[in-house]
């Protein structure tokens, strides 16, 4: 590690935005805090904003999800915790680097970075990445700055299209001209990033689909053409890089946002992230979730309204009704009648149903009659 | 005996015209095959081997009187009576119990030659315990295996006991169920009186040879010798030498040379008994055998002193490791709740005639005046009824009564438990391990018996294998006299076993049939670390020793109440894993001792015992107490443990987070790791005090068990590793 130190001191100053001096202070507020305990021979710690359901709070105000008060003690002498600070303190310690050297490296690259067998022990840092994604996490919490900020990201998911040019690095990318794979969104969408303009979109409104192959439905039949809008996935749960596009282009943009998710319960979840923000990352509600979201389909009734044939029905497991009787009591949706019976809909039906299974009835149908129709009738779920 | 009619009558019709009882040789010509030709169908006289005990041939048929058409294959036929009563009546007769034995030798033991050279050495050594117990002898016995042939052994039981006085010895050793020990109720290893001369009896059956017995009373006196045959068709000995009168043998230096003239064994003391019996067996090791039972029987009875010489020449001894004979079990009357209908009724006929409360109060124990009078109420008996006069209704309102009655459960003095201090030295002397706990349980009463319960456990964590220094294995190695590595290991080192020893020599890499003297420095280095580092006790169960009145059980071990509780008791709360259903993992050797004057065992070969609610509660508790004990020592002992793991965790990261911290912030790295050593110290300075230098936790002060526990060194100890022992004529031995 030390032989790393001396490169990074060889190489020319960077030039720190002051976004990152910022994190820079906080990180060596961190490294400050265990000298000092240590000094005063006590037993260094840190002190974690939780991330669990408990210590979530839906502000009905803001209408998103919010981080409680409540924290977990990390302590270095704790049998249980020792590895999970040291790997804390790893973690820091690259994030550290990184800024000094002023580059961005991926959620794996730092695992890469930290990876190393610990002196006089077979035992590795870190043995998965996942180990390591968690404790980035914590640090985020820890230092209330954001990934972006620590000089993280992840793997790029989601792809966009439609009548918007955007700046990407300097680079002007019309999204009404990027073909068949549409525009993939990064994992950092941040200002500094990537800039939107008014005066550079047509589009009147957001069509967001669950799933790359739905969305590729819609793009061939240029869909986002027809009636104006942006076409967007998050291939499955959608990334932080999808859900904070979302917000910008929602907020800075004035466009409403509809999705067209699967029906079940892990479709109404998508719908919940979105809207209200996740638990895990109740920290960043505030920049990403949309409370005015809307949820277009697909409905419980849509099987005996769209004469849905019998095959494409899939049966409800026990973890689905548990999942849906959960989802029903979350406090955003437990006031809310219409969803009430959608939930309770889909739970006397007994089986769940996918975008897909629009095909069986003309490969177009969720394109050409669906979709038009529900947005003409405005009919969604709030 | 309408079912034997009926035999007969199937047997004359294969016969066709040989019409009933014919005189004399046709037994022997008649037709072999199909079973009812076997029905003794000679009359007195013949050949009479053949006669089966009557009623265990019970074969229904349908047709009933005669005259009847028999439904047969070949048509219907109207058949005559083919035997008459007269003519059936001649071949009805007596079965002598040594007959039906010699045919139903599986029901004493012997249903295999394994297990019949296992069942006669333990009916010759438990009778041998049991005389010199009660002439207050400190037992010394003396067993040697010898072959002569394919399956064919000699074995030889020798005893420092009383002796036996002349005209008992052929009784003794040459008839069934002749013994002292069935009628009374004391706590006695042999309880039938069938053993030994069973033994005898299937020697001369298998080969021929008769049982030869020396016996001697006392020094001066002459010392008997008999060679004796079972006559089995009428239960009576047969002696063969001397012209069926026996030999005397003078004492002193005169009688040695004659005996040493009879070619026998005897090993010189002033008083005993020595029998040889010859007979086809199987001499094997491991589960279930001679090694296993003698080894047991040591640990049950630290009073005993036992030389053991196998049949490779190997000689073992187990020296007694206390002094102290056990007390004198006191005979007891029997309880009234244990006295079943016709028992009450046969003691009834054959008391003296007196009053019934006079009966009840000299015949069982814990019936007093009081007691006897209501009992005699409740029945509606006068309790001035002569004993003579009382009728089979009476009898049956008795009995009733009995059960209905509250009597006060059977003193309990009368069962001699091992003693939780002597069971300790016992299985510290035979088993190696690190910590021995037992526990007697008061006595307890079933079906108007009293039992007690003892259980002893020993636990032994580390492997004496990997606690064996260089210069110790140079040493064993020296003096081995085994050729192979394998035999070495196994010969050296108990509770190791052949398949720890496969898994060592694999692991070092030298050939299996690298001889031990040959060993090059370098392969002696592979094979102590080979030692060191094969963990043996991995996947290791539970291994359960089962005692009834000091005697091993050593076959059905699933039928067994002791079992079956074992399974049924949770020992995961005690520290062990257990998957359901089965034994719990570990190294762990458990024994459980049940002293009764009436075992209940499940069948006549005293193989398992039988699950009375009352006895195996009584083993629950007792394996309780045990666990108990062992679990607060492992949780010690795990708790050190962790204080010391934890250390070494702490200590493990500090370095990552000191160097993370001053790459952050620039502080110093040597320094902030220092400090922050120092802290952890701190913490964990329990780990210091009971850590000593070698890193292995050492005797703990705070923890308190109790006197009926023994913690010791297994690296120190004794029973571990079988030394050669030069002086001796006896030399390297196997583990049992």
């Amino acid at each position: 590690m030390a032989k790393k130190k001396t490169l990074a001191s060889k190489r020319a100053k960077v030039k720190l935005t002051p976004r990152d001096k910022k994190t820079l202070a906080r990180l060596e507020g961190l490294a400050d805090r265990v000298v000092s305990a240590a000094n005063a021979r006590r037993d260094p710690y840190v002190d974690i904003p939780s991330r669990t359901l408990s210590n979530v709070r839906y502000s009905p105000r803001k209408r998103i999800l919010e981080m409680g008060k409540s924290t977990n003690r990390r302590q270095l002498f704790d049998l249980s915790q020792a590895k999970a600070y040291m790997r804390t303190m790893l973690v820091s310690s690259g994030c550290k680097r990184l800024l000094d050297q002023g580059k961005t490296t991926s959620l794996r690259g730092l695992y890469y970075m930290l990876k190393h067998t610990i002196e006089g022990a077979k035992e590795n840092t870190f043995d998965e990445q996942n180990e390591c994604d968690t404790i980035i996490e914590d640090v985020e919490v820890l230092l209330n700055s954001i990934r972006e900020e620590l000089h993280l990201y992840a793997e790029n998911r989601g792809a966009m299209v439609g009548n918007i040019t955007l700046t990407d690095k300097g680079d002007e990318i019309n999204c009404a001209r990027i073909g068949s794979g549409g525009y993939a969104i990064p994992s950092i969408v941040e200002p500094e990033i990537i800039q939107l303009s008014k005066k550079q979109c047509g589009a009147k409104f957001i069509l967001h689909v669950e799933k790359g192959t739905v969305w590729q439905r819609f793009n061939e039949d240029k869909f986002w053409e027809k009636y104006n809008c942006i076409l967007t996935h998050g291939a499955g749960q959608p990334p932080r890089g999808v859900r904070r596009l979302l917000h910008r282009l929602h907020n800075e943009l004035d466009l409403p946002i509809y999705c067209v998710l699967d029906n079940d319960p892990w479709g109404y979840y998508i719908y919940s992230v979105l809207k209200q923000g996740s638990i895990n990352l109740a920290f960043e509600s505030q920049r990403m979730a949309i409370p005015d979201a809307k949820y277009l389909g697909l409905r419980s009734i849509d099987f005996q309204r769209c004469n849905l044939s019998d095959g494409v029905r899939i049966a409800l497991n026990d973890n689905d009704r548990k999942r849906a009787r959960q989802i029903a009591r979350y406090p955003w949706f437990e006031k809310k009648r219409a969803w009430q019976t959608e939930i309770k809909k889909m739970l006397s039906n007994d089986f769940k149903l996918e975008v897909e299974a629009l095909i069986s009835k003309d490969i177009s149908y969720v394109t050409e009659e669906y979709v038009p129709e529900r947005l003409e009738k405005r009919d969604w779920l709030d | 005996m309408a079912t034997l009619k009926r035999k007969k009558k199937k047997l004359v019709k294969k016969k066709g015209v040989r019409l009933g009882p014919s005189k004399g040789g046709p037994s022997k010509g008649g037709p072999s095959k199909g079973g009812p030709s076997k029905e003794g169908k000679p009359s007195t006289g013949t050949k009479t081997v053949r006669t089966k005990k009557v009623g265990t041939r019970i074969r229904p048929r349908p047709a009933e009187g005669t005259g009847v058409p028999t439904p047969s294959t070949n048509g219907k036929v109207r058949r005559k009576r083919r035997a008459t009563a007269q003519s059936m009546a001649a071949s009805q007769r007596d079965i002598s119990v040594s007959e039906f034995f010699a045919k139903n030798r599986h029901l004493l033991g012997f249903d295999n030659p394994r297990k019949a050279l296992l069942t006669t050495i333990k009916e010759a050594v438990d009778n041998s315990l049991d005389a010199c117990e009660e002439a207050g002898i400190l037992p010394e016995i003396w067993v040697h295996i010898q072959q002569t042939g394919t399956n064919r052994y000699i074995i030889g039981v020798q005893d420092n006991g009383p002796g036996i006085l002349k005209k008992q010895i052929p009784l003794i050793f040459g008839k069934l169920l002749y013994g002292s020990k069935f009628h009374r109720l004391r706590q006695s290893r042999g309880q039938q009186g069938i053993g030994i001369s069973a033994a005898g009896m299937y020697g001369v059956q298998t080969t021929g040879k008769p049982v030869k017995i020396i016996s001697k009373v006392s020094v001066r006196k002459p010392a008997h010798y008999y060679e004796i045959q079972i006559d089995t068709k009428i239960n009576k000995p047969k002696i063969l030498n001397g012209r069926g009168d026996g030999v005397d043998i003078p004492p002193g230096d005169k009688g040695l040379k004659a005996i040493a003239k009879h070619g026998i064994e005897w090993e010189p003391q002033p008083h005993g008994t020595r029998v040889t019996i010859e007979l086809e067996a199987k001499f094997v090791r491991g589960r279930g055998s001679v090694d296993e039972y003698l080894e047991q029987t040591a640990i049950a009875n630290p009073h005993v002193t036992l030389h053991y010489l196998d049949p490779d020449g190997h000689g073992r001894d187990y020296p007694r490791s206390t002094d102290l004979l056990p007390p004198e079990p006191k005979e007891i009357l029997p309880h009234p709740y244990g006295v079943e209908l016709g028992r009450l009724a046969a003691l009834l006929t054959e008391a003296e005639a007196t009053t019934l409360v006079q009966f009840l109060i000299s015949n069982f124990s814990r019936v007093t005046p009081g007691v006897a009078r209501r009992l005699c109420r409740t029945a509606d008996l006068s309790s001035r009824a002569n004993t003579r006069r009382i009728g089979r209704e009476q009898i049956d309102a008795l009995y009733q009564a009995i059960q209905t009655t509250k009597i006060s459960p059977p003193s309990t003095d009368c069962i001699c438990p091992i003693g939780e201090q002597l069971l300790l030295g016992g299985l510290h002397q035979v088993v190696p391990g690190e910590f021995y706990t037992a526990a007697t349980r008061p006595p307890g009463v079933y079906r108007g018996n009293p039992f007690q319960i003892e259980v002893a456990l020993a636990y032994g964590g580390q492997t004496v294998t990997q606690n064996v220094t260089r210069e110790l294995l140079l040493e064993l190695v020296e003096e081995t006299d085994a050729r192979t590595i394998r035999q070495f290991l196994i010969n050296t080192f108990n509770g190791l076993g052949a398949d720890g020893a496969d898994r060592i020599v694999k692991s070092s890499g030298l050939g299996t049939r690298t001889s031990p003297g040959k060993l090059k420095p370098k392969e002696l280095a592979k094979l102590l670390e080979a030692m060191k580092n094969v963990n043996i006790s991995e996947g290791q169960t539970m291994t359960v020793m089962r005692f009834a009145n000091r005697v091993p059980l050593q076959f059905q071990h699933a039928g067994c109440a002791i079992t079956q509780t074992i399974l049924g008791t949770n020992w995961r709360s005690y520290g062990l894993s257990q998957s359901r259903g089965s034994l719990p993992k570990g190294p762990v050797n458990l024994m459980v001792h049940i002293a009764s004057v009436w075992v209940p065992f499940t069948s006549e070969s005293k193989e398992a015992v039988a699950s009375y609610p009352e006895i195996q509660k009584e083993i629950r508790l007792g394996l309780q107490a045990v666990g108990r004990k062992l679990g607060m020592y492992l949780r010690r002992r795990q708790k050190v443990k962790q204080q010391s793991d934890r250390r070494e965790i702490f200590l493990r990261y500090l370095k990552e987070v000191a160097t993370a911290v001053s790459e952050v912030n620039g502080a110093d790295q040597a320094r902030l790791y220092e400090q922050l050593v120092k802290v952890a110290k701190k913490r964990t300075a329990e780990a210091d005090m009971v850590l000593d230098d070698r890193g292995r936790p050492i005797e703990d002060r705070e923890l308190d068990l109790g006197d009926n526990v023994l913690i010791v060194d297994p690296t120190q100890h004794q029973a571990n590793i079988q030394r050669v022992r030069n002086q001796d004529a006896s030399q390297e031995e196997t583990v049992a």
